[in-house]
């Protein structure tokens, strides 16, 4: 934990009033090969690939695999559970599976995955408190709000609050049922299928759906 | 201690910045990296080991340190734990690195 | 080292009334403080895991644990809660983490 010596951040040269968090955002929009970050990343990389623990082959795949998962596959599972009732139900009962059979998604390390379906009387809402624990093969690189300390510390205490900051409001009848996945649990939220969409194809369907539907922020 | 520095359900926070970018080449890499050390058929440790790693950190670095400067932290510490690589060579290998010509590399680089 | 429990229940069925351990977090801990002592309800059982605090340790993390999603209401864990008193959290916790305050009523047979 000591500084490394090339240490780019300047946040320890100025003071830090603690009652506001994060007094200027990290530094990670842009890639800079002078940070100590880029630079631990690439030796630890070369040196892994020079004793034979990783090949450069492998990381290049891994990158090519990550890049082609994208919230387009969650939109699919949905469409297909608002389409296919027996679809809809086998998903529900025994999810990862149920995918992995329809989709033949390719998964190396399957997770426990639960499908949590929203009704007209239930809104399903997801976080990791704890760390970031994220469906990334259903929806890709989680966004940079929902592995923020503050998405991560108030949706839990005011989902509702939250919810309103983007732009979703729900009436108080309905359950706002928050999930902290706490332990090694990945979920994916099944939204309400909006009204009006009677007739509509499959493509069509998930072409609606987004990201945020399928965390619980958005309404479809 | 009662609670861990990680452990941020229910405390205070700050409007949710919600515009993002697309990974940068060098997140895809610490993605890629953490992925294939702890999968099979490396498995070089577990992520509980990672985020026991990040949870060491004390509560001003873990709130300033964006999320994958303190994977890539994390992942350096428990690489030299499980004595898969030594800090000297990583030391001596960033040393050497920072010599080098910069060469800015995007993930779009045409030239391979 | 586990400082929650080293008993394990009988599983825990849906409806189960439990309570979240007062007890210190482990080094990795994956109860957060917020439910500590808060009362809820046994969901679903997950199923059986291997014991993150010992994990993390490159400890086998053996006995393997069940895991429970426990349902709490809002109003029970945040005494000011402002949302909906319909509102509820789901967490996932470990058995050993866990207080038994009440096992279900019996269904009609």
């Amino acid at each position: 934990m000591s500084a490394p010596d090339q240490h780019s951040h300047d946040h320890h040269d100025h003071d830090h009033d603690h009652d506001h968090a994060h007094p200027h955002a990290p530094i990670e929009d842009v890639d800079d090969p002078q940070r100590y970050e880029y630079v631990l990343e690439t030796a630890i990389r070369e040196l892994l690939i020079e004793k034979g623990v990783l090949t450069a082959a492998a990381i290049h795949r891994q990158i090519d695999l990550q890049d082609s998962r994208t919230p387009a596959m969650g939109a699919k599972v949905v469409a297909r559970a608002w389409t296919d009732p027996a679809f809809k139900a086998r998903l529900i009962a025994e999810p990862l599976e149920t995918i992995i059979d329809e989709f033949k998604l390719e998964i190396v390390t399957p997770l426990k995955l639960v499908v949590l379906e929203n009704t007209p009387d239930v809104h399903n809402v997801v976080v990791c408190t704890l760390c970031s624990c994220y469906p990334r093969m259903l929806l890709g690189i989680p966004p940079a709000w929902y592995k923020s300390i503050d998405y991560r510390s108030r949706v839990v205490v005011e989902p509702r609050k939250v919810l309103e900051e983007f732009g979703t409001v729900l009436s108080p009848e309905i359950e706002v049922r928050v999930s902290d996945s706490t332990a090694d649990l990945r979920y994916l939220v099944l939204p309400n299928r909006p009204a009006g969409t009677e007739g509509f194809s499959e493509e069509q369907l998930a072409a609606l759906v987004t990201r945020d539907a399928m965390i619980g922020t958005a309404l479809v | 201690m009662e609670k861990r520095v990680n452990d941020v359900g229910g405390l205070p926070g700050m409007t949710i910045r919600q515009e993002t970018h697309p990974a940068t080449l060098h997140q895809k890499r610490v993605d890629a990296l953490y992925a294939l050390l702890t999968s099979p058929p490396v498995s070089a440790f577990r992520v509980d080991s990672i985020r026991r790693t990040i949870e060491s950190n004390t509560p001003e670095d873990y709130r300033n340190f964006g999320y994958y400067d303190k994977w890539i932290r994390a992942v350096h510490k428990v690489l030299i734990e499980q004595q898969i690589l030594t800090a000297e060579e990583i030391e001596a290998r960033m040393q050497e690195i920072r010599k080098r010509p910069v060469v800015v590399e995007t993930a779009a680089c045409a030239n391979p | 080292m586990n400082t929650a429990s080293n008993a394990t229940h009988a599983v825990l069925a849906t409806g189960t009334a439990v309570r979240v351990k007062n007890s210190p977090p482990e080094i990795h801990c994956r109860t957060p403080y917020y439910l500590r002592g808060v009362p809820g309800q046994v969901d679903t059982l997950v199923g059986r895991f291997r014991d993150p605090s010992l994990l993390a340790f490159n400890k086998p993390g053996l006995p393997m644990r069940y895991l429970y999603r426990v349902r709490f209401k809002q109003k029970d864990i945040w005494p000011d809660y402002a949302g909906s008193p319909a509102d509820t959290l789901v967490a996932d916790i470990f058995e050993h983490w866990l207080d038994v305050l009440k096992e279900p009523a019996h269904e009609r047979a």
